[in-house]
């Protein structure tokens, strides 16, 4: 199983909408995908019409398999399951914390749905914290979303420093990608174009802002199953499949 | 405490319900999305000696998945990529669980030809080197329907089903059962439950067992799960010997017939292992169960037989040499092992010329005459009793006294004999006796084990297990044994016969003769346990299982068995 987070500091940056969409097309390409909505807000779970409620809330989950197991709802397509948000998460960075190996102890719990699983989609909530910690030690990559500015780009190289000074043997592969691109904006065509000299590997294909996206909160399930022909489904493929190469295949 | 996943539920639709009214029927009970219909072609594949129905497995190859127009309104979620050909492997005995799948273009075969998937895995400990037969094809006109709850979300898939059939072979085609199909989603498990009963019951559509591979393999005129080389003919003890053996001859035959035309074709290596392990065990019925049948007879069969074992013999040992080349490059460093590869592909040549030779012999009008006149002879009523008069005795063709014997009698007395044997060949063994002293007492030992498969039927069921268990693990021992022999002896007449028209390089040869050495050692190794094993098997304990099992008829000439039972009163007759 290979484990993906969606990974930012900042909120409202494309982070749940490409978690929804990447794990659609993960899925209907055969990969059994499990996506763990760890935002305390819900939004994955609400894409996909699940209640956000886990029975014995993040406690719970923490503690006993058979609660994970029997908290795993599958959504409206076949081969992609979700593991709802609950709004006990925002204390699940002090759980974590209090366990002697906050690491340790988010693999352990992991690790079982590997039978199940070929993919597991981490949609983190925004914040470094105790929690993030444990996402960087189980996750293969960390799939960025940035928006193109300044502040971004920088947010990004303190990342980047933080996991080569934390982990420096086995941090997660960096996957940046530019979220909410606007072309219109002159700043956001500068810094796109820009990036590949700073030697920050961003990922090639650029998520747009469009309205197609901003509706998904009406159709409450990834644009990409009901809008395949939009720029912005395309978009999603393409990014896709960089992420698949980058994972190896 | 946990949310356990329940099962998919089948029911069957009756052949007068409308599907159109069923879907309106459904609509009216639960909320439902339909989405296009979608025709689905699937073939079904299995070995021919069903390994994956016996593992409670069924796997499909969907090679074709069609949307078709539906009436309904487009519904958001059909807008998946076009399906690709895929193999698709159910476990029967968890109908719950998820169909394991793999992308797959073209249709599977052999092992060695799958790419690696997952259902490849599943695959590999289960056929060997068995080729995946296609066993019945079913076209399906499938209506999915998604049940939702209040928040429009999918809680239970269901399926109607419209299916067909048709042989590959025959193309002999028909109509199955029309299925309702519903499918858990994960984390809803009441509203399965709910759905479930509400169809059942204010539809009335009967729950269904039986999936659907089954019930098109038995359509298609398949008996899933029949084949079997096992010698389990039941024998009535009294039965007389002729007859009993003739049973036991028609049921090899049996055997060796199902497996012509694979071996014709090379579908795979096991059809011509099977067709040679009937006739060595034909041939070994017709000289060990002895005096049964007219002297004349059995020496002609028996010629015959051994005609068709030496005619198969080349093909089944480049079989064997191919099957076991992958554990002979293993079997060298890395750096040698590269070095056979001229050698396996003269193999593969020599073993698409002995193919054609072998499918000629077996469509030879020698063969087919054989299987005739064998035929004949199995199912010709046997004489009657008065024909034992002294004055036709005389008669070559005139049917032996012993052929009037009760079968157990024969059985008893010719294991005890075997045994006998057996053990004193393997009592003269010591270091110093050659290869071809430990290479009779395996014969020996084959055929008692043999006998004892025969009759199997006439004892205690536990015990002659036992009894046949004790002797597979010597004859294991003389096998490795003899095997390490057989490849190496191969190799170095290989390598002679390069000298000469089709050359091998020399580095080739080099290779094969580090082989050698490696073979001889493990030969030298099997060679040095054989005196623990057969110790084993010559114990006093084994020797008192075996008295206790066959029963010394003390005057074999008619007299009555001492303890008067059903033997003796079938010999008093």
């Amino acid at each position: 199983m290979k484990t993906l987070a969606v990974y930012s500091i900042k909120g409202g940056v494309g982070k749940t909408t490409t978690a929804v969409n990447l794990a659609f097309l993960a899925a209907a390409e055969g990969r059994r995908t499990l996506v763990w909505d760890l935002d305390p807000q819900g939004a994955a779970s609400f894409f996909f019409r699940i209640k956000p409620q886990v029975k014995g809330g993040g406690k719970a989950l923490l503690r006993d398999q058979g609660a994970l197991d029997a908290a795993i709802k599958g959504t409206d397509f076949e081969g992609l399951d979700l593991l709802p948000a609950d709004f006990s998460y925002r204390h699940l960075d002090l759980r974590l914390g209090k366990g002697d190996k906050p690491r340790q102890q988010l693999q352990r719990l992991l690790k079982p749905l590997g039978r199940d699983y070929d993919l597991l989609l981490l949609d983190c909530p925004p914040s470094i914290s105790a929690l993030s910690e444990g996402v960087f030690a189980v996750a293969d990559a960390l799939l960025v979303p940035l928006i193109p500015t300044t502040l971004s780009i920088r947010t990004l190289e303190q990342l980047d420093d933080f996991l080569r000074e934390k982990m420096p043997k086995d941090a997660p592969q960096l996957l940046p990608f530019f979220s909410m691109v606007d072309q219109t904006k002159a700043l956001h065509r500068s810094i796109m174009q820009g990036a590949p000299e700073q030697d920050l590997q961003i990922l090639r294909s650029p998520i747009p802002e469009t309205e197609e996206i901003e509706r998904m909160g009406l159709h409450r399930m990834p644009i990409t199953a009901y809008a395949a022909a939009e720029i912005a489904a395309a978009s999603y493929r393409a990014l896709w499949r960089e992420v698949k190469f980058a994972l190896g295949g | 405490m946990h949310q356990t996943t329940p099962g998919i539920a089948e029911m069957s639709i009756p052949p007068k319900l409308e599907h159109a009214a069923l879907i309106d029927a459904i609509g009216q009970l639960i909320p439902a999305v339909r989405e296009s219909d979608v025709t689905l072609s699937r073939r079904f594949y299995d070995s021919f000696d069903w390994r994956l129905f016996l593992a409670g497995a069924s796997l499909e190859w969907r090679f074709s998945e069609v949307a078709g127009t539906s009436d309904s309104a487009w519904s958001p979620v059909d807008a998946r990529p076009p399906a690709r050909p895929r193999l698709s492997w159910r476990d029967l005995r968890k109908p719950h669980a998820m169909p394991i799948e793999q992308p797959l273009e073209s249709e599977p075969g052999l092992l060695d030809e799958l790419p690696a998937g997952p259902v490849r895995d599943r695959l590999a400990g289960l056929l060997e080197m068995r080729r995946l037969l296609p066993m019945v094809d079913v076209i399906s006109q499938q209506t999915p329907l998604r049940l939702l709850n209040e928040d429009e979300k999918t809680v239970v898939r269901l399926l109607i089903e419209q299916n067909r059939f048709r042989e590959p072979n025959s193309g002999q085609h028909g109509v199955l059962l029309s299925r309702l199909r519903l499918e858990p989603v994960r984390g809803y498990a009441e509203a399965f439950e709910q759905a479930r009963e509400v169809l059942a019951s204010r539809l009335g559509l009967a729950l269904l067992d039986e999936s659907m591979a089954q019930e098109a393999l038995v359509a298609a005129g398949h008996r899933p799960g029949q084949y079997s080389t096992k010698l389990d003919q039941t024998l009535d003890p009294d039965q007389r010997a002729d007859l009993a053996t003739k049973q036991i001859l028609r049921g090899l035959l049996a055997t060796l017939e199902a497996n012509i035309e694979g071996a014709c074709q090379n579908l795979d290596s096991e059809f011509l292992h099977d067709l040679r392990v009937a006739t060595r065990r034909t041939r070994s019925a017709l000289s060990q169960i002895k005096g049964v049948f007219p002297e004349s007879l059995v020496v002609d069969f028996k010629a015959r037989f051994a005609w068709l074992q030496q005619i198969t013999g080349p093909m089944r040992d480049l079989d064997v040499y191919l099957l076991d080349f992958p554990d002979m490059e293993r079997r060298l460093p890395t750096v040698l092992s590269a070095d056979l590869k001229p050698l396996h592909e003269q193999l593969v040549r020599q073993h698409l010329e002995a193919q054609r030779q072998l499918a000629r012999e077996l469509r030879s009008p020698t063969f087919s005459q054989l299987l005739r006149d064998w035929h004949r002879f199995l199912d010709e009523p046997v004489s009657a009793t008065e024909t034992t008069s002294p004055d036709l005795q005389d008669s070559p063709d005139a049917p032996p006294k012993q052929a009037l014997w009760p079968i157990k009698r024969v059985a008893d007395q010719r294991i005890r004999k075997m045994l006998k044997r057996v053990r004193a060949e393997g009592r003269a063994i010591t270091k110093d006796s050659p290869p071809e002293d430990l290479h009779e007492l395996r014969k020996s030992c084959k055929k008692l084990r043999y006998l004892m498969e025969f009759f199997q039927s006439l004892y205690p069921k536990d015990r002659i297990r036992e009894q046949i268990k004790q002797t597979k693990l010597l004859l294991d021992n003389l096998g490795r044994f003899q095997d390490t022999a057989v490849q190496a002896q191969h190799l170095r007449e290989h390598a002679e016969s390069s000298a000469g028209g089709e050359t091998l390089p020399a580095r080739t040869l080099v290779a094969m003769g580090a082989l050698i050495s490696q073979l001889l050692r493990d030969q030298a190794q099997a060679r040095a346990t054989f005196g623990e094993v057969f110790a084993t098997f010559d114990s006093a304990e084994n020797a008192k299982r075996f008295k206790d099992l066959f029963v010394a008829h003390a005057h074999p000439q008619g007299a009555l068995s001492p303890s008067g039972s059903a033997i003796a009163q079938g010999e008093s007759q």
